[in-house]
C-alpha cells in the first residue's frame, strides 16, 4: 500500500502538472480536493482518466469519483479493493 | 471621440518587456521562425493556474497583466481580445492523442484549453471580471475586430477602461503545417529589407500585445488611436490609396500630417504587391519603416505595430533597428500603421500623441 | 432599432425554416444514430446530425467541387436562405456585414487529414482551412458581402454574441444591415472532447428533468438579417421581429462549470433587459439554454428564478429536438424564438418528466399555441464563464 502510495503521488503530480510539487509535499492523507492540494473538478476527470490509463479502473460517473478521491490513500485503498 | 492608451504590455521576439532595452537594439534575425522571447510567468499568473496553461495563454495572461499595471488597474469593463489561430498548442496535442489513441483515454485539460476565448475567459477568472467578453478570430483581421467592438463600447460606455489584446502562438506543428503549404520564406530567402523582397513566403513571429483604452486620459496616459478602418477584399493599389485617402479625410488628417509609416509587408512578393504600390504612391516624402522584420508575420501582427506605434510616440524616438528606413525628423507625432495579412485583410490605424 | 428581416437555418430537424418548422409542431426530434461522423463511439451514444452528406450539402448548395467543408456549406445554405427570406436583391445597395459564429471551423476536415500529416504522408494543403474565421470569408466572398465581415469564437454563445455585435453595429451606425449568426458541423474533436468532460448522455437529453445525464451534440448552421429603422422604411421592408434587447457578461467563476448561483446568466438577462428597456414581468417567454448537464440547467435555473422572482415566464429548451450545435446554438434557437413569436407558440421541451430538486421553475412540456409573445428572451452559455442573452420582440 506504500509504494502504491508513493506511486499515485508521482503519477498525479505528473498527469496535472504540478511541477512546483513534489512527492514528499503531498500528504497521503490530506484532501486532494478544495483545501489540500487545491485541485478542481477538471483534475477530477484528469484523475479518472489516469485511474483507467494505469490501472484499468473506468469510472462512470463523476459524482462516484469524490469518495474515492479524497485523498491519495482512499484513492490507493479504492485501487488496491478493486484488484481482489 | 478620442480613445487613449492608458497601459501597453507585449511579448514578441523582441525584448518588448523591457521597451528601453528594445529602442537600443540593432539587430534584427533573419529567420523564417521568430519565437517570442518570455518573462518568468511566475510573476504574473498564480502557479496553480500556471500549470494548466499552454504557450499563447501564458503570453496573452502575462501581456494582459502588465497592460493593467501600467493602466494601474486591478479590474476592467471589458475583455475583448483577437486570435486567428487560437490555441493551437492545445489543439494539436489533443488531436495528436485523439488520433494515437484511437480516440480513447483521452484528457480534458488541453479540449477545454483549446477553445478559442481560453485567453479572454483566464483573464477574467484571473481578474474577477464580470463584465463583456469577446474573442474575435478573422484570421488577419482578428485583432482589428477586437479594436472596433473596443471602439463601439467606449462610444456605447463612456468612462469606461477596455482591455484589449491582439494574440497568436507559433508553435512547431502550426510551422511545420504552413511550410507543407509552402507558405514559409526560405531560410536563404529571407533578408532584412523586406519590402525589396522577390521572393514567396513570409517569416512566422508570434505574441500578445494588450492595451488599456479609455475615452479619459490619465498620468498613464501614452498616446491616442484617431482612428481605425478594415477592409476584406482590395482590387487594386488605386482602390488602397482611394481607401486610405478618405479614411485620412475622415479623421482630418492629410498625407503630409504623417510623421511615420509603419508598413506591414510580410516579405511574400506577391502579397506585398499592392502595398508597396501603394506606399511607393502615397507615401514618396513620408518614412516608412518596416515591422513584421521585428515580430514575423502572424495574424495578430498589426497589434505588434499598435503597440511599437504608441511607444515610439511616447518616447519620441524610433527603435535604432527602425532607424534605417527614418531620416531622424523631430517631430513623432502621427502615425500611421498599414497592415496586410495574406492580401486578403488590410487596415489602417492611425496613432497620435496627445 | 434594429429589425430582423430574414431568417435561414439547417439542422438536424430541417434543411430550412419550413422543414424546421414542422418538425418542432410535430414533437420531431433531430436527435438519434449516427449516421455521418465517422468515431469509434457511434454505436454507444446519440447525436443531432443534419441529414446530409458532405457530397449532398455541396448539391443542396448547387456548387460543384467547391472544396468548401461540411462547416462552411452549412454557413453557405443557411445564410442564403437568410439572404432571400430578406428579399435583398441588391447587397452592395447598403452598407451590409457578415457577423460569424464558429467553434469547429475547418476541424472537421483537418481531423481527417491529420494523422497523415504526423506521419508525413499528406499532400492536402488543410491548414488554410482551418481556422474559424476561413468559413466566413469564403461565405462573405460568395454572396460578395464585402463591408465588414468577422468571426466570434466563445464557445456556445458564440452566435449570440455574433448577433448583438450586428445589432451594435448597425446602432453605431457603421452598418446599414448585417447577416449574423453561427455554424458548427459535428466532427471527432469535439465529440471526444465533449465526452472527456463526462457531460455527454449516451441517450437522448433531458433538459431541465432532475435525472438528466447530459447532453447531445448536434451541427446546424442559423442566421438573421438584421437591418436598421432607416432600411426598412426607406425599403417598406416586411419585418419578422425587433432585436430589442441583447447582453453580454463573464461568470469568472472556473474555465468550464457554471457558478451555482448562475451569476453569469444573471448579469447578461439583466443587461438584454435594461437595453430592450424591459422589466422582467414583461418577458412572455424564455428559450433557454438548457443543454441538460447537470451544472447547466440547475445554474441557469437559479438565475432565473433570482431574476423573475414570482414573475417566471412560461419557458423551454428546444435542445431535445435540435441537440447542441455548439457556435451555432445561439442563432438555431434564435430563429426557434422568432418562430414562436411569429406563430404565437411555445415549442415544448422534450423529455422533462421530473421536476428538479434544487429549483420550483419546470418548463413547458407540450406544444403551446394561440401565446401572444410580446417579449421573449433567449440564453446561452459556454466556456470561459461566456454568458449571452438576446431579447427578441414582437413587430
Amino acid at each position: 500500500m506504500e509504494n502504491l502510495i508513493e506511486i499515485l503521488k508521482k503519477q498525479i503530480i505528473e498527469q496535472l502538472n504540478l511541477a512546483e510539487v513534489k512527492p514528499e509535499d503531498i500528504d497521503a492523507s490530506a484532501p486532494l480536493f478544495g483545501a489540500g492540494l487545491g485541485l478542481d473538478s477538471i483534475d477530477a476527470l484528469e484523475l479518472i482518466v489516469l485511474l483507467e490509463k494505469h490501472y484499468g479502473l473506468k469510472i462512470q460517473d463523476p459524482k462516484d469519483a469524490k469518495n474515492i478521491f479524497q485523498s491519495v490513500k482512499t484513492l490507493a485503498e479504492y485501487i488496491t479493493s478493486q484488484k481482489k | 471621440m478620442t480613445i487613449y492608451i492608458n497601459g501597453t504590455g507585449c511579448i514578441s521576439h523582441q525584448n518588448t518587456i523591457d521597451a528601453d532595452a528594445f529602442f537600443e537594439n540593432r539587430e534584427i534575425d533573419c529567420l523564417p521562425l521568430l519565437v517570442a522571447q518570455e518573462p518568468d510567468y511566475k510573476g504574473y499568473v498564480p502557479a496553480n493556474m500556471l500549470r494548466r496553461m499552454s504557450h499563447i495563454i501564458k503570453m496573452g495572461v502575462a501581456a494582459a497583466k502588465i497592460s493593467l499595471q501600467q493602466a494601474e488597474l486591478e479590474n476592467v469593463d471589458a475583455i475583448i481580445t483577437g486570435t486567428g489561430l487560437g490555441c493551437f498548442e492545445d489543439t494539436t496535442k489533443f488531436l495528436k492523442t485523439l488520433i494515437e489513441n484511437n480516440e480513447q483515454l483521452l484528457t480534458p485539460t488541453s479540449f477545454i484549453q483549446s477553445t478559442h476565448n481560453t485567453v479572454a475567459g483566464q483573464i477574467a477568472l484571473l481578474i474577477k471580471c464580470h463584465n463583456y467578453n469577446f474573442t474575435y478570430t478573422q484570421q488577419g483581421m482578428s485583432f482589428e475586430s477586437a479594436l472596433v467592438d473596443a471602439m463601439m463600447f467606449l462610444n456605447e460606455n463612456k468612462n469606461s477602461n477596455i482591455l484589449v489584446g491582439g494574440l497568436d502562438e507559433a508553435i512547431q506543428p502550426y510551422y511545420d503545417l504552413l511550410a507543407k503549404a509552402g507558405h514559409i520564406k526560405k531560410q536563404e530567402d529571407v533578408i532584412t529589407e523586406i519590402e525589396k523582397n522577390k521572393t514567396h513566403g513570409f517569416c512566422l513571429g508570434e505574441g500578445a500585445s494588450f492595451f488599456v483604452l479609455s475615452n479619459q486620459k490619465n498620468k498613464t496616459t501614452k498616446a491616442q488611436i484617431k482612428g481605425l478602418k478594415t477592409f476584406t477584399f482590395i482590387k487594386g493599389a488605386d482602390d488602397l490609396q482611394n481607401k486610405l485617402t478618405t479614411f485620412l479625410r475622415g479623421i482630418d488628417l492629410s498625407i503630409n500630417d504623417l510623421n511615420l509609416v509603419l508598413s506591414g509587408n510580410s516579405g511574400d512578393a506577391e502579397d506585398d504587391t499592392i502595398l508597396n504600390e501603394s506606399n511607393r504612391q502615397l507615401f514618396s516624402k513620408i518614412d516608412i519603416v518596416y515591422f513584421k522584420p521585428l515580430c514575423g508575420e502572424y495574424f495578430t501582427a498589426s497589434a505588434f505595430a499598435l503597440w511599437l506605434a504608441s511607444a515610439i510616440i511616447e518616447k519620441q524616438k524610433v527603435p535604432k533597428v527602425l532607424i534605417q528606413g527614418h531620416s531622424n525628423k523631430k517631430d513623432l507625432k502621427t502615425i500611421l500603421i498599414v497592415n496586410q495579412y495574406r492580401n486578403t485583410e488590410y487596415s489602417f490605424m492611425c496613432v497620435s500623441s496627445c | 432599432m434594429v429589425f430582423v428581416t430574414g431568417i435561414g437555418i439547417i439542422s438536424a430537424i430541417g434543411k430550412n425554416v419550413s422543414e424546421t418548422l414542422s418538425s418542432l409542431l410535430e414533437g420531431r426530434t433531430g436527435i438519434g444514430k449516427i449516421n455521418h461522423l465517422q468515431t469509434i463511439h457511434k454505436d454507444n451514444y446519440v447525436a443531432s446530425e443534419v441529414n446530409y452528406s458532405l457530397q449532398e450539402l455541396e448539391n443542396l448548395a448547387g456548387l460543384k467541387n467547391s472544396n468548401y467543408n461540411r462547416t462552411t456549406l452549412l454557413s453557405l445554405l443557411a445564410t442564403q436562405e437568410a439572404l432571400t427570406s430578406a428579399g435583398i436583391k441588391s447587397i452592395s445597395a447598403h452598407r451590409t456585414g457578415f457577423i460569424s459564429a464558429s467553434s469547429v471551423g475547418g476541424m472537421c476536415h483537418s481531423e481527417l487529414l491529420y494523422k497523415d500529416f504526423l506521419e508525413h504522408k499528406s499532400h492536402e494543403n488543410f491548414i488554410d482551412t482551418h481556422y474559424t474565421g476561413a468559413h466566413a470569408t469564403d461565405v462573405a466572398k460568395h454572396f460578395g458581402i464585402t463591408d465588414y465581415i468577422t468571426t466570434i469564437s466563445t464557445a456556445c454563445s458564440s452566435a449570440a454574441n455574433a448577433i448583438m455585435l450586428g445589432a451594435r453595429l448597425i446602432n453605431n451606425n457603421i452598418l446599414d444591415r448585417v447577416v449574423v449568426g453561427g455554424s458548427d458541423a459535428l466532427c471527432k474533436f469535439t465529440f471526444n472532447g465533449f465526452n472527456t468532460l463526462m457531460i455527454l448522455d449516451k441517450e437522448w437529453c433531458k433538459p431541465f428533468d432532475d435525472n438528466r445525464k447530459g447532453l447531445n451534440l448536434g451541427e446546424g448552421a442559423a442566421y438573421l438579417v438584421l437591418e436598421s429603422e432607416r432600411v426598412v422604411k426607406a425599403e417598406n421592408k416586411k419585418t419578422l421581429a425587433i432585436l430589442s434587447g441583447y447582453g453580454n457578461a463573464n461568470d469568472a467563476y472556473h474555465q468550464t462549470a457554471s457558478s451555482p448561483d448562475g451569476q453569469g446568466a444573471y448579469a447578461a438577462i439583466q443587461k438584454a433587459l435594461e437595453i430592450a428597456n424591459l422589466s422582467p414581468n414583461k418577458i412572455d417567454y424564455v428559450n433557454a439554454h438548457g443543454t441538460g448537464t447537470a451544472n447547466n440547467d440547475s445554474s441557469e435555473a437559479a438565475a432565473m428564478q433570482n431574476i423573475f422572482k414570482e414573475n417566471m415566464p412560461l419557458f423551454s429548451s428546444t435542445k431535445a429536438f435540435t441537440g447542441h450545435a455548439l457556435a451555432a446554438a445561439a442563432s438555431i434557437e434564435a430563429v426557434i424564438t422568432i418562430l414562436s413569436i411569429q406563430h404565437k407558440i411555445i415549442f415544448p421541451n422534450l423529455n422533462c418528466v421530473s421536476p428538479m430538486q434544487d429549483t420550483i421553475l419546470f418548463p413547458v412540456t407540450s406544444l403551446q399555441k394561440n401565446v401572444e409573445i410580446n417579449h421573449a428572451l433567449s440564453n446561452s452559455f459556454g466556456f470561459g464563464g461566456n454568458c449571452s442573452s438576446l431579447i427578441f420582440s414582437k413587430n
